[in-house]
This record gives C-alpha cells, sequence and structure tokens, in this order.
C-alpha cells in the first residue's frame, strides 16, 4: 500500500526527519567542538592500599588546542567581513 | 501468502529486539539500584594464594615494557607470583624488552615461541603454551596493551575463597578514549558493558563473561576443560560457556580495574569487531544445544546465555527487520503493519548501541560520573551502522566455512601503537 504522493507530506516529513537528526547530533557535536569531558575514568590503585598512592594521569588541555584551530579558521572570515560596509551609525 | 509469511517474519523479529530492550532495561535498573547500595567485596588480606600471569605478545614492542614495569608494581606478594611472557614468534623488539625484566626479576619468565615451534598462531595458542609452564593455582591473563591497578591481583583472588567460582573477571577501562572518535565510543560501549552489564549479571546471578583478559580462572579447572579451545576465534566466550556447563560460576569484580589500549581507528575496529563477531557465532552454534540441555544452569541462566550467545547475530537480525518492514509498508495491505512499521525504528534505536544500548551507556556514564561523555551517546548509531556490515560478513563467512567443512579462522592480531602511554606516568 504506497502512499499518495503529496508535496506538503514529503517537506514535512523531510523537515521533522532532518530536525529529529539535528536534535539527536547536536549534543555530540558540540562536546566534539569543545570537549570538556574530563577523560578516562582513573583506575583506583587505592582498593586495597591507601598509603601507595594513586597513579597520575596528565590530561590534554583539548580546550586550549581548540582555541587555537578556531583562531585560525575565524581569520579568513574576519578579513572578509572586514570588506563589508559599516552599517552602524 | 507471501505478505503473511514476511509479516510474520517481522513481528519474529520485533519479538526479539524486545526481547533484548527488556533484557538490557532490567540489567540498567539493576545497576542504578546497586549503584545506591553497592555491595563491595573487600580483600581482608589474610590469604594469599599462588597465581601466575600469563602475558601473551605478539609484536607489542610499544606497550609491554609498560606492563612489565605494572608488574613489579603489583602489591599482591612477589613470592606468591609468577608471571609467564609468551612471546609468540614476535619480530621486534617485544622479546628483547621482555627478556631484560626477566634477567632483573626473578618471578617474570620469558617463553620464546618461533614459527618452527607453532608460534605466531593467535593468542590461544600463546595461552595453551604458556599454560604448561604454571604453577600458579589461579592463572590470571592481561593482554600486553594492558595497565591493571595495583592491587589487582588481591581484588579479583578473594573471589575463590567461594569453592564454586570458577573464574573472575575484573572492569576494562579505555586508556587512550581522548584519542579519537572511535576510542571514545568504544569507551562509552565498555562503559555500558561493564559497569551496567556485566555487574547486573553478577548482581542477578545470570552468565557474568569472563573476558578473555583482566580476569583469571582456576588452574585445575582449566586443566580439566582442556585449556583453551584453538579452533574458535572468540576463546574468552568459549571458555565462560565451558566454566558454566561444568557447575561453576565467573564473579564479576567492579572495583578490579585495568586500562586497555583502545583501537585508534575504523579499519581497526572492524578487523577486531569481525573477528569478535565470528567467535561469538562460533561459540553460539557450538554451544546452544549445551546449554539447553545442561542440568547445571537455571532456567534464567540458560534465557541470558542464549541471548548472549546470539548478540552478533542482532545487528544482522536488526537490518533483516528494516528490510522486512520496508517491504511491508511498501506492500503490505494490513493497516496495522502501517503502525508497527512506525514504531520499529524508535525500537530498534532504543537497541542500537549495539552490545550496550544507549541507556545502559548513558546510565553507566552517569554511574562514573561522566556526565559530559554522555553527550557524545547518539554517535553510538554510527558504530551500530558500522557493525552491521561486519557482522553480516562474519555471519556468511563462517556458514560458507561450515558449507565448506573447512576451518578457515585466522587470528588477526590487534595493533597496539602505544598512544596510551602519554595517559599514564610509568
Amino acid at each position: 500500500m504506497i502512499p499518495n504522493p503529496n508535496p506538503t507530506m514529503f517537506i514535512m516529513l523531510t523537515l521533522g526527519v532532518s530536525a529529529f537528526i539535528s536534535i539527536m547530533l547536536l549534543p555530540a557535536l558540540l562536546e566534539l567542538k569543545k570537549p570538556r569531558d574530563a577523560g578516562p575514568k582513573p583506575i583506583n590503585d587505592l582498593a586495597l592500599s591507601p598509603h601507595l598512592g594513586k597513579i597520575e594521569i596528565p590530561l590534554i588541555d583539548i580546550e586550549k588546542s581548540y582555541e587555537k584551530e578556531e583562531t585560525v579558521s575565524i581569520k579568513p572570515i574576519i578579513n572578509l567581513i572586514a570588506f563589508l560596509p559599516n552599517l552602524e551609525v | 501468502m507471501m505478505t503473511e509469511l514476511l509479516e510474520a517474519l517481522f513481528l519474529l523479529l520485533m519479538a526479539i529486539i524486545a526481547t533484548y530492550i527488556i533484557r538490557h532495561y532490567i540489567f540498567t535498573l539493576t545497576a542504578i539500584k546497586n549503584a545506591k547500595n553497592p555491595n563491595l567485596r573487600r580483600n581482608d588480606g589474610s590469604s594469599h594464594i599462588k597465581v601466575s600471569i600469563l602475558i601473551p605478545a605478539r609484536n607489542e614492542e610499544k606497550v609491554i615494557e609498560r606492563i612489565l614495569q605494572r608488574m613489579t608494581q603489583l602489591t599482591y606478594p612477589k613470592n606468591e607470583m609468577q608471571v609467564i611472557v609468551i612471546n609468540d614468534a614476535s619480530t621486534d623488539r617485544t622479546g628483547e624488552i621482555a627478556d631484560k625484566f626477566a634477567k632483573n626479576y626473578d618471578y617474570i619468565r620469558v617463553l620464546h615461541r618461533n614459527v618452527e615451534d607453532g608460534g605466531g598462531k593467535g593468542k590461544t595458542s600463546a595461552l595453551n603454551t604458556g599454560l604448561k609452564l604454571v604453577d600458579g593455582e589461579i592463572v590470571f591473563c592481561f593482554d600486553a596493551d594492558y595497565y591493571p591497578q595495583r592491587d589487582i591481583i588481591e581484588n579479583l583472588s578473594k573471589e575463590f575463597n567461594d569453592p564454586k567460582v570458577g573464574a573472575v573477571q575484573g572492569r576494562v577501562i579505555v586508556l587512550n578514549e581522548p584519542y579519537s572518535i572511535v576510542t571514545r565510543l568504544i569507551a562509552l560501549e565498555r562503559t555500558g558493558g561493564y559497569r551496567v552489564d556485566q555487574e547486573a549479571r553478577d548482581i542477578l546471578g545470570l552468565v557474568t563473561q569472563y573476558g578473555g583478559t583482566v580476569g583469571g580462572i582456576r588452574r585445575s579447572l582449566l586443566e580439566q576443560l582442556g585449556g583453551w579451545d584453538e579452533s574458535v576465534l572468540a576463546e574468552d566466550t568459549e571458555l565462560t560457556m565451558r566454566v558454566y556447563l561444568a557447575g561453576y560460576k565467573i564473579r564479576y569484580v567492579n572495583e578490579a580495574e585495568c586500562y586497555e589500549e583502545a583501537v585508534e581507528n575504523w579499519k581497526a575496529y572492524r578487523k577486531q569487531r569481525y573477528r569478535w563477531a565470528k567467535g561469538h557465532m562460533q561459540c553460539a552454534f557450538k554451544h546452544w544445544l549445551n546449554v539447553i540441555k545442561s542440568d547445571k544452569l537455571s532456567v534464567k541462566q540458560k534465557i541470558d546465555t542464549l541471548l548472549l550467545l546470539n548478540v552478533y547475530f542482532m545487528p544482522v537480525l536488526v537490518l533483516l527487520s528494516w528490510i522486512t518492514g520496508i517491504v511491508l509498508f511498501l506492500f503490505s495491505s494490513t493497516q496495522w503493519m502501517s503502525t508497527v512499521w512506525t514504531l520499529a525504528p524508535f525500537s530498534v534505536y532504543s537497541f542500537i548501541g549495539n552490545f550496550a544500548p544507549f541507556y545502559e551507556v548513558g546510565v553507566g556514564a552517569q554511574l562514573d560520573g561522566r556526565t559530559r561523555a554522555q553527550w557524545l551517546i547518539s554517535l553510538l548509531v554510527f558504530a551500530f551502522l558500522y557493525n552491521i556490515p561486519i557482522c553480516t560478513k562474519a555471519l556468511v563467512d563462517l556458514l560458507f566455512s561450515k558449507i565448506k567443512r573447512k576451518n578457515d579462522n585466522h587470528w588477526t592480531k590487534t595493533d597496539h601503537s602505544g598512544n596510551g602511554n602519554t595517559y599514564i606516568t610509568i
């Protein structure tokens, strides 16, 4: 039973599916762009031997590395915008 | 007639998917409940039994030093511990590095296997060779890319005070998680799989899975079972089955933690998952009837075991349900089928985290305090989609090898880059 093709229905369906996918993936894209996760869970060395001390996991400062990338990617946009007329009074 | 058959097939597939969803909801709720009242089984440290640790290694020069260094840092009494490195026909410096440790620490021993001696046939073969040198009561296994907590042997071996415990399994945590999207997704899967799935199975008295690494087994039981089965690619799941069928149980110890280095790209992921999928399917074909007939397993254990054995068929079945659903949607005249079809994607979405569904991963991350990692959960859909062709190929290859009566199960080693080293101060 093939439903009758209806342009409005088709557009609504496409928009609905696109919106659903965007909303679903948005948090992941945000986290990938600016990771704020603390990294791997530290293994618990102290379960039985508290006197031995924990291992240290130096985490990469991912945000700083992303900041650099952002600066690089934003520069061409700034150059483009510079040619536009100033609308401020 | 054809439509009715397709409808019946579609409903059957939906029922199977729903069964898995319910199973994992039960696991998730159990883990949440247990988190409020954790039943920590602490070791009083009163008794130490002799243990042997097997480390199979083939071309692991980038990581072998890390784990051997860690072995020397373990808190377990060294006079009660034996470490055996099985250098499995390595062509790099693995043997040389291991020999250096063996020279300095008398409890570390290196067994060199050349191709002429049967080396290079894979992990299972290497483990069986190493087993001949074992003199401990408990045999632990660690892969070369692993890095355990210092008191892991105490944490795991305490479980053997119960004579019905045949094996133990600790928790695996991905060390190189920040490295790539693949490692981050694997870390999420691991969180759901261990923190929720394994723990819930242990609490509920179901079938806890021995993972082949970060775990131990009684030597007497292992010898009684004839060692590891070299004819299957998932030797860990296969051993799990035989331990339970022999009337023993496996305990999962969530507090016994160990880092692993996860595969870092999709190609390596595909190779590893193909091996796991094919191996799991081999176990399913080998043991499903033994499980049903067993008088050592309870009914709930039998159901859980069958679901566990068949988990790698699920991506194939989900694909089949999608195809069937679309065909029925287009050609079925039954009104209710359209309604069912619209529900299908939601059911599948719920299951789509594959071996650890979305909600299970989410709860696992929550229990670990990793709320930000939860933001990546939706990306697991891509991992699942990638598993569909992998598992389908594994099934087709396995069926062909069965038809041809030829066991062409070549072990493909997972390469380790040593990138995890940067996250650890040795």
